[in-house]
């Protein structure tokens, strides 16, 4: 009996969602503690990537400037926190909030450009609040950030539950991820998402078909600084505090290239790159201090024989596995 | 009675910088009617659809398209109200399947922006979909990756997706352009039975196909109308002949 | 205020501004031709200051650096283009990751090598001049005279010379000049390399009135971008006008306030040139 293409990708799935469900306790067997922090790390950075995937992979607009909707998510969280006195779930709110306005008001703008031009106007949008951040030390703390204590998430008399315990932040990190991923799915699915990518693939006939490519460009933008900002207010949580650096370019760079390393635009692409890379990092960097270099040379080597990413070669590779099986499932960019 | 034009131009121009493509143009299209729109190349033609379909804002005049000013509207705008078009350079959805392709425009714009819903439960949506892949004779290739395509069959798809947005007014930039004699053959009994059900103006150098499918014929020259009539009043025109005499390096005019 | 102060920073900003029009040439050149947005152009200049620092090193002689290091950086951009920029000339997109990888590789090369800590390069000319009332470095003035030379040299190539003449060609139209047997492969190859040679170049002008570090193309990466496009992209002598306006600007800015104020009010400029005339403000509408 043959098994089909659709049962493997769900097993694969399944396979994947099972470990990261049961990482707290599978994890420890095999490797030290610290690992569970790294895979909360990948959760967050693979939403970040996702964000630039959803502009570049379904949209076709390469973003370089997503650092700034994780930077304002992750000060929004630190501000509100540390100077308004906000609580846990009100700061997570005013973060998202702060980076969907910014998204909005940045994309009003951006989205009328495409091509090179998208790309260095996403750039120098992110650069100016970049300069704005480090220059006015007494709201951000500039380069050096700005730290805060973690409020509870949940109190009732003593009983608390906060992200310092290890298992609450991880549970909690993997739950918005999850379910930041689950939408983006469903959004996909959607006629939304199929009008997305007609603009991508074409926007002369998209708007000749009486798409609203402008609109549809800008509801990308503003879905992809959502997803950018739960990152940056999750990673706010994650380390307890923010920083200007983070709103560099070359943080938008990096989500880049984990979307292209993992898979332009299939969902999970930009997960598996985040995860390749920053494991990569986390090995390497011990043994090797030059160990980017690799990374420089993954990247070139990625983008001129496997254009399609990781989730490409293992659908390539899927594809000859189950050469003879039914035709009806090889729609490109099927889900992984 | 005259039939209520489908497309009015009043005193329509557009300039490029020093140039102008579209010269003062008063044309009325009535309903009912498969037009043509005929002239060598550089006779401003696509110019003129771009400016009707809302690529360009025009420099001077007005553009009503069944009753409704659309002379400052987008070309979204103008396609949702019953405006399709086709492009010269074929142009559909790459990467999406044949199905895909004529699914997205054949889905009501209104709900577009629903972003929960699986698109695959719109069952009306499905339907038109089938139906018009069935008109066009494109079941056959419904999962097929549009990119793919050969040419004939593209063009064929270009007009199926301008179709499934149940246009009032089709334009066809030349649809035949770079078509072997059957597919050409075919085309033309397609256009003939779509021009039944909508009102159609075609824009083609290709004397011989316009002059047997066309009720009407404009001839534009240098940005301007030359001549309007029946295919029998414009080849009795002196005024084309003598025109088209001169374009000795254009070889479609001497079949006229 | 202090007039002294405001000549300085004025001077200094046209001397800067000449330095950076030197190597915006090179991205503006590489995106005219290749259709490519060079993210690692920052760092072919960064690799020329350490070029520069190595060679000053074992040779002792500023000069030789000055010959030698374009000349090496011309090399290295030829074996790039091959190597990286070929493989993928068909998907512009992708070259800004490509070109982003290229810089990670640029850095952490010289990172290893040369180290992470930033030195300095002593000038090969000391002392200053009077000029405008104020004491002013002479090798300022050299770098600002050589940035000159070199700019009218490659205007000159441009437009003298049969390579040139193809360069303007495919620049104009590149199936055109195909079809008329102009060898696109080899102008290509050559773009590329000139590009990085002029980067280069403005690195070893620059190296000694700034540090020599790994990090300083990331630095000076944005500033190009900002005289490419303001200047309008691949319109090269606006990108030599804008980046000399610009960089005056700044500095005269910097006079009265801090240097990211500065920064942030280019950057402001560019997006509203981007947003308004996309093309530029040094070229002409019809186009």
């Amino acid at each position: 009996m043959k098994i089909s293409k659709t049962t493997i990708n769900l097993c694969v799935f399944l396979f994947f969602a099972l470990f990261l469900v049961l990482a707290p306790f599978v994890l420890p067997l095999f490797v030290s503690p610290f690992w569970l922090s790294v895979t909360s790390e990948i959760l967050i950075w693979s939403l970040f990537a996702a964000s630039v995937n959803l502009l570049f992979g379904y949209v076709g607009l390469l973003s370089f400037g997503q650092a700034l909707y994780f930077g304002v998510g992750m000060y929004g969280v630190a501000i509100g926190v540390a100077k308004l006195g906000l609580g846990f779930w009100p700061a997570f709110g005013f973060g998202i909030f702060l980076s969907v306005v910014m998204a909005l008001i940045a994309g009003v703008f951006a989205v009328r450009l495409t091509w090179h031009y998208f790309a260095i106007i996403t750039v120098v949008f992110s650069l100016i609040f970049y300069f704005l951040a480090l220059s006015w030390k007494t709201i951000t703390g500039g380069d050096d950030g700005m730290g805060f204590s973690m409020p509870p998430m949940l109190s009732v008399g003593d009983f608390e539950i906060s992200m310092t315990d290890s298992m609450v932040q991880y549970y909690f990190i993997l739950l918005i991820v999850a379910l930041c991923f689950y939408l983006q799915h469903r959004l996909l699915q959607s006629p939304l998402g199929k009008a997305l990518i007609a603009v991508r693939e074409n926007d002369t006939r998209a708007a000749l078909i009486g798409l609203n490519v402008y609109a549809l460009r800008l509801t990308a933008f503003v879905s992809a600084g959502f997803l950018a900002g739960v990152a940056g207010a999750l990673f706010a949580f994650f380390g307890r505090y923010a920083s200007a650096s983070y709103m560099f370019y070359h943080v938008s760079g990096e989500g880049v290239v984990w979307t292209l390393v993992g898979g332009l635009g299939t969902l999970f692409g930009p997960f598996f790159g985040a995860a390749l890379l920053i494991i990569l990092r986390e090995e390497l960097s011990v043994y090797w201090e030059h160990y980017l270099l690799l990374v420089g040379v993954i990247v070139i080597l990625i983008v001129i024989y496997a254009p399609r990413g990781i989730v490409g070669l293992y659908s390539d590779l899927l594809d000859r596995v189950c050469k003879n099986d039914d035709d009806q499932n090889n729609k490109p960019g099927s889900e992984v | 009675m005259m039939s209520r034009p489908i497309l009015k131009l009043v005193n329509l121009t557009k300039k490029f910088g020093g140039l102008v493509a579209v010269n003062d143009v008063d044309l009325e299209l009535e309903s009912g009617k498969l037009h043509a729109i005929i002239g060598p190349n550089g006779a401003g033609k696509t110019t003129f659809f771009n400016v009707i379909s809302g690529f360009y804002a025009p420099s001077a005049g007005q553009i009503i398209f069944d009753g409704i000013d659309i002379t400052k509207k987008a070309s979204h705008q103008i396609a949702r109200l019953g405006m399709a078009r086709t492009l010269q350079v074929k142009s559909v959805f790459g990467s999406m399947t044949v199905a895909e392709n004529v699914w997205i425009a054949a889905h009501p714009r209104g709900s577009v922006f629903n972003p929960f819903r699986p698109a695959s439960s719109f069952t009306k949506t499905k339907e038109k979909t089938e139906q018009v892949l069935e008109a066009t004779g494109l079941s056959e290739m419904a999962n097929l990756v549009a990119g793919t395509l050969s040419y004939g069959d593209m063009a064929l798809l270009e007009i199926g997706i301008a179709l499934a947005t149940e246009p009032k007014l089709l334009l066809l930039d030349e649809p035949v352009c770079g078509m072997s004699p059957a597919e050409t053959e075919q085309t033309v009994g397609r256009i003939k039975k779509l021009s039944e059900t909508v009102d159609i103006v075609i824009i083609e150098h290709d004397m011989e196909f316009v002059f047997g499918l066309a009720d009407d014929i404009t001839v534009m020259a240098q940005g301007g109308i030359l001549a309007k009539g029946s295919p029998k009043e414009i080849t009795e025109n002196a005024e084309v002949r003598e025109a088209y005499l001169g374009e000795e390096d254009d070889e479609d005019w001497h079949h006229a | 205020m202090d007039w002294n102060l405001l000549i300085a920073l004025a001077i200094n900003g046209i001397v800067w501004g000449l330095i950076i029009a030197l190597i915006a040439l090179g991205l503006s050149v590489i995106f005219g031709l290749l259709d490519i947005i060079n993210v690692a152009h920052g760092d072919f200049f960064m690799v020329g200051t350490v070029m520069a620092f190595f060679v000053v090193q074992t040779t002792g002689n500023f000069w030789v650096a000055l010959l030698l290091v374009p000349l090496l950086a011309f090399i290295l951009g030829g074996i790039i283009e091959r190597l990286v920029i070929r493989p993928i000339r068909n998907a512009a997109a992708l070259s800004i990751v490509a070109t982003f990888g290229l810089s990670i590789i640029l850095q952490e090369s010289v990172r290893g090598t040369f180290g992470a800590s930033p030195r300095r390069l002593l000038a090969p000319v000391e002392g200053t001049t009077m000029l405008f009332g104020i004491e002013y470095d002479i090798y300022r003035l050299l770098a600002a005279l050589i940035s000159i030379i070199a700019i009218s040299a490659f205007f000159l190539f441009l437009h003298k010379t049969k390579f040139g003449t193809w360069m303007r060609a495919v620049r104009h139209d590149r199936e055109a000049a195909m079809a008329m047997g102009i060898p696109a492969e080899k102008v290509f190859l050559f773009t590329f390399a000139i590009g990085t040679a002029l980067a280069a170049l403005g690195g070893v002008v620059a190296a000694p009135i700034t540090t020599v570090d790994f990090k300083s193309g990331v630095d000076i990466l944005p500033f190009c971008f900002m005289a490419v496009i303001i200047g309008g992209l691949g319109n090269l002598p606006g990108t030599a006008a804008a980046a000399v306006l610009l960089a005056f600007i700044e500095g005269l800015i910097t006079s009265f306030s801090d240097p990211t104020v500065a920064r942030i009010a280019s950057l402001c400029l560019m997006s509203a040139v981007l947003l308004v005339r996309p093309q530029g403000i040094f070229t002409g509408a019809s186009r």
